[in-house]
């Protein structure tokens, strides 16, 4: 039985094990594949983004730069150096550009080609400085057009430097700008993405143009500038990297703008970035482990259960082998003693014959003039006679009890059939004290059913109520027809020790016994409950401890067809 | 002798022998021997009205003796003695045309009452044969 346990528990965890794997493998592949599916439109989705507000506000800052070349370039040409170089005339256009650009001016200047002021307008006294010097003004003198590149100066503020040249040789003078970097830096650095996101410009050094929101300054230049995670390589269009910088995996949208001077730069920290992917992965890790977690809870409860129908299956297989060895046995014990009963019969039947022979002799002899101790010899022989007789009545219930243990179904007389049994009980029930008493209906019907297995049931009953009697008592048999008329009921009760409450639900089972080791099988009850059964009927069981136990069948007057 | 003639088959000697000496004893004819095929000789030396056959003997068994009696001598009538086991072929044996059976061992008085019953059947048998001979006698005469 231990093994076999063991063999139970080892199929319930082999089969536990693959309900589990195949569930989980299949829901890992949709979780992942979905979860890969997923990473990547998220992933194309953020690139897509990032690289929008880069086209966008590279437009935007090339536009405003545009704008306020065109509009510069438009003053020199209409305005010749004498004009402009007028304080009041100089003042009338700087306040018109400011109220086309919105105050994005912060002076104007006019400027000859040593660097002297001609004219200024603005909020410093700038008149008498020279930018002969500054690297600016040559390059403007060489390129007729010069953009700066943002600093704070001495005003603290970022902004930058515009300067157009007119004219030719001695003639020639410059308009020079200077434009609050605000206006566009904040377009810049307004750009919100997540929780990291930013845009933000640096020059070809790495100096920011425009203030970061992650840190630094304008005119500072970028940690990671000398880097090679920052890369200041001309090129067109947008280049989009994932780079890693302390620690930080970000993901940086990179474009160069104002003639490769600039770059605008719109990065967020890929954590960031993906957030909304990694809540969507714990949430999928969640509803897969939960998803796992009842698929095993399903596949531990279906096993469990597949388990215990096996174990039911295999123990009811016993029981049926159990049975038929039972019955095989039952079947060569009555094979056997057919064949010792029939063969005793012929020298029983030899010793009655010259028993009466002698009887014969004696009864001559007494006509003639008689024996001494006639009565004597009289006596003997009547006794030898009575016991042949004995001797021929208990081969006869033998022979006939194994020539009906062939299943036929047929009427069965079920007192007679009682009879039959309780006489092959009566004597060793006589020995231990036991009665027998028969309350019988004398009309009982037959019973249509088996009468070797009805036998079988009755031997088995009568045999526990007998055992029940260790010192002796009284079985009572009572027979009757149903009211309805369509069974018989038979009951056997005995006088003796009755079953405990607990052990009265486990009677009919299987390998239950509370008879000594090796005494009893713990089968015969159950037998007798699959027979009874089988022929269509039941059987229930009645006890009270101290008193007595009744075992009461219900017969049906005929089993159905093909029942057995 | 108005009593039964009686043959007594059975292959066991001091059973047959004790079984006639009784029989005997009762003033009734008997005679006895150990085979069928010793019963079917004997039956074509002498007539007989009651055969007591065990069913279970070597050789010729009861049965086989039955079918051949039936087939030689069908007036005569069988008794089977039969071992509880063999019932069955009993009732076969009935069929074959046997008067009855009876279970060994069995009581004198029980075997002779039935011989006595076999000797009835047969006697009224023969003597409706007799006279339904003496009608066709008759019948015949006018014509």
């Amino acid at each position: 039985m231990v093994s076999s346990k063991k063999a139970y528990r080892e199929l319930r965890r082999y089969i536990v094990i693959m309900l589990c794997v195949s569930a989980a493998i299949p829901l890992a592949f949709i979780g992942g594949g979905i979860y890969y599916e997923y990473q990547k439109s998220l992933s194309a989705k953020t690139e897509a983004q990032l690289t929008t507000i880069v086209l966008q506000h590279k437009g935007t800052i090339e536009l405003f730069l545009q704008d306020i070349r065109s509009a510069m370039k438009l003053v020199t040409a209409m305005q010749p150096r004498q004009e402009i170089s007028r304080q009041p005339v100089l003042e009338g256009v700087f306040q018109a550009l400011q109220r086309e650009y919105d105050h994005a001016f912060e002076d104007l200047g006019v400027i000859d080609t040593r660097g002297r002021h001609l004219a200024y307008v603005g909020p410093y006294d700038l008149l008498q400085r020279n930018y002969g010097e500054a690297l600016w003004f040559k390059e403007v003198l060489e390129k007729q057009v010069f953009i700066s590149d943002v600093f704070l100066g001495f005003r603290n503020v970022p902004h930058f430097i515009i300067a157009i040249k007119q004219g030719q040789g001695e003639d020639a003078w410059i308009l020079r700008a200077t434009i609050s970097a605000a206006k566009f830096g904040s377009v810049v650095e307004n750009v919100r993405l997540g929780n990291t996101g930013e845009a933000f410009i640096i020059n070809k050094d790495g100096r920011f143009q425009t203030r970061p929101r992650m840190g630094g300054n304008v005119m500072e230049v970028m940690q990671e500038a000398s880097s090679e995670s920052l890369d200041l390589s001309t090129f067109d269009g947008v280049r989009l990297r994932r780079v890693e910088h302390k620690d930080r995996e970000i993901l940086r949208t990179k474009t160069w703008i104002k003639e490769y001077q600039w770059m605008l730069i719109v990065q967020q920290d890929v954590d960031d970035a993906f957030a909304e992917l990694y809540t969507t992965r714990t949430r999928a890790i969640v509803v897969f482990v939960l998803g796992a977690l009842m698929v095993a809870a399903v596949a531990v409860a279906t096993t469990s259960l597949l388990v215990r129908k096996i174990e039911k299956a295999d123990q009811e297989k016993k029981l049926l082998d159990e049975q038929l060895i039972q019955s095989q046995k039952l079947a060569s014990i009555g094979e056997l003693s057919a064949g010792v009963a029939h063969e005793i019969n012929n020298p029983l039947a030899v010793i009655g014959e010259e028993a009466g022979w002698l009887q014969d002799l004696l009864k001559r002899n007494i006509k003639n003039a008689g024996l001494a101790d006639q009565p004597e010899f009289e006596d003997s022989l009547r006794e030898i006679v009575v016991q042949t007789g004995r001797c021929r009545e208990i081969t006869h219930k033998l022979l006939s009890f194994a020539r009906k243990m062939d299943s036929v179904i047929k009427d069965v007389p079920i007192n007679e059939l009682i009879d039959e049994v309780v006489g092959m009980r009566q004597r060793e029930a006589y020995l231990n004290n036991v009665t027998f008493e028969k309350e019988y209906d004398p009309d009982l019907p037959a019973v249509f059913s088996d009468p070797s297995l009805l036998r079988q049931v009755m031997l088995n009953i009568i045999n526990n109520a007998v055992d029940a009697l260790p010192k002796g008592g009284k079985v009572t048999i009572r027979t009757s027809p149903t009211e309805a008329g369509d069974s018989v009921l038979i009951a056997v009760s005995d006088t003796g020790i009755g079953i405990p409450r607990e052990n009265i639900t486990k009677i009919f089972d299987p390998f239950f016994t509370t008879k000594p080791q090796g005494k009893g099988t713990g089968l015969g009850l159950s037998i007798c409950h699959g027979i009874i059964q089988k022929l269509g009927g039941a059987i229930s069981v009645d006890s009270e401890v101290g008193k007595g136990t009744t075992f009461s069948i219900k017969l049906p007057l005929e089993i159905k067809k093909g029942a057995i | 002798m108005n009593g039964p003639r009686i043959l007594i088959v059975d292959d066991e000697e001091r059973y047959r022998t004790t079984l006639t000496k009784r029989i005997l004893e009762r003033q009734l004819d008997a005679t006895s021997v150990g085979s069928g095929q010793e019963a079917l000789a004997e039956l074509k030396r002498k007539l007989y009205d009651v055969v007591v056959l065990d069913v279970k003997m070597p050789g010729l068994d009861g049965i086989e003796t039955l079918k051949e009696i039936k087939k030689t001598t069908p007036n005569v009538e069988v008794i089977l003695l039969t071992g509880h086991a063999s019932v069955d072929s009993a009732v076969d044996g009935m069929r074959l045309g046997a008067f009855d059976y009876l279970l060994k061992p069995c009581e004198l008085e029980i075997l002779l009452e039935k011989i006595n019953g076999a000797f009835g059947i047969k006697m009224s048998r023969d003597q409706r044969m007799r006279q339904a001979e003496i009608r066709s006698l008759i019948d015949r005469k006018p014509s």
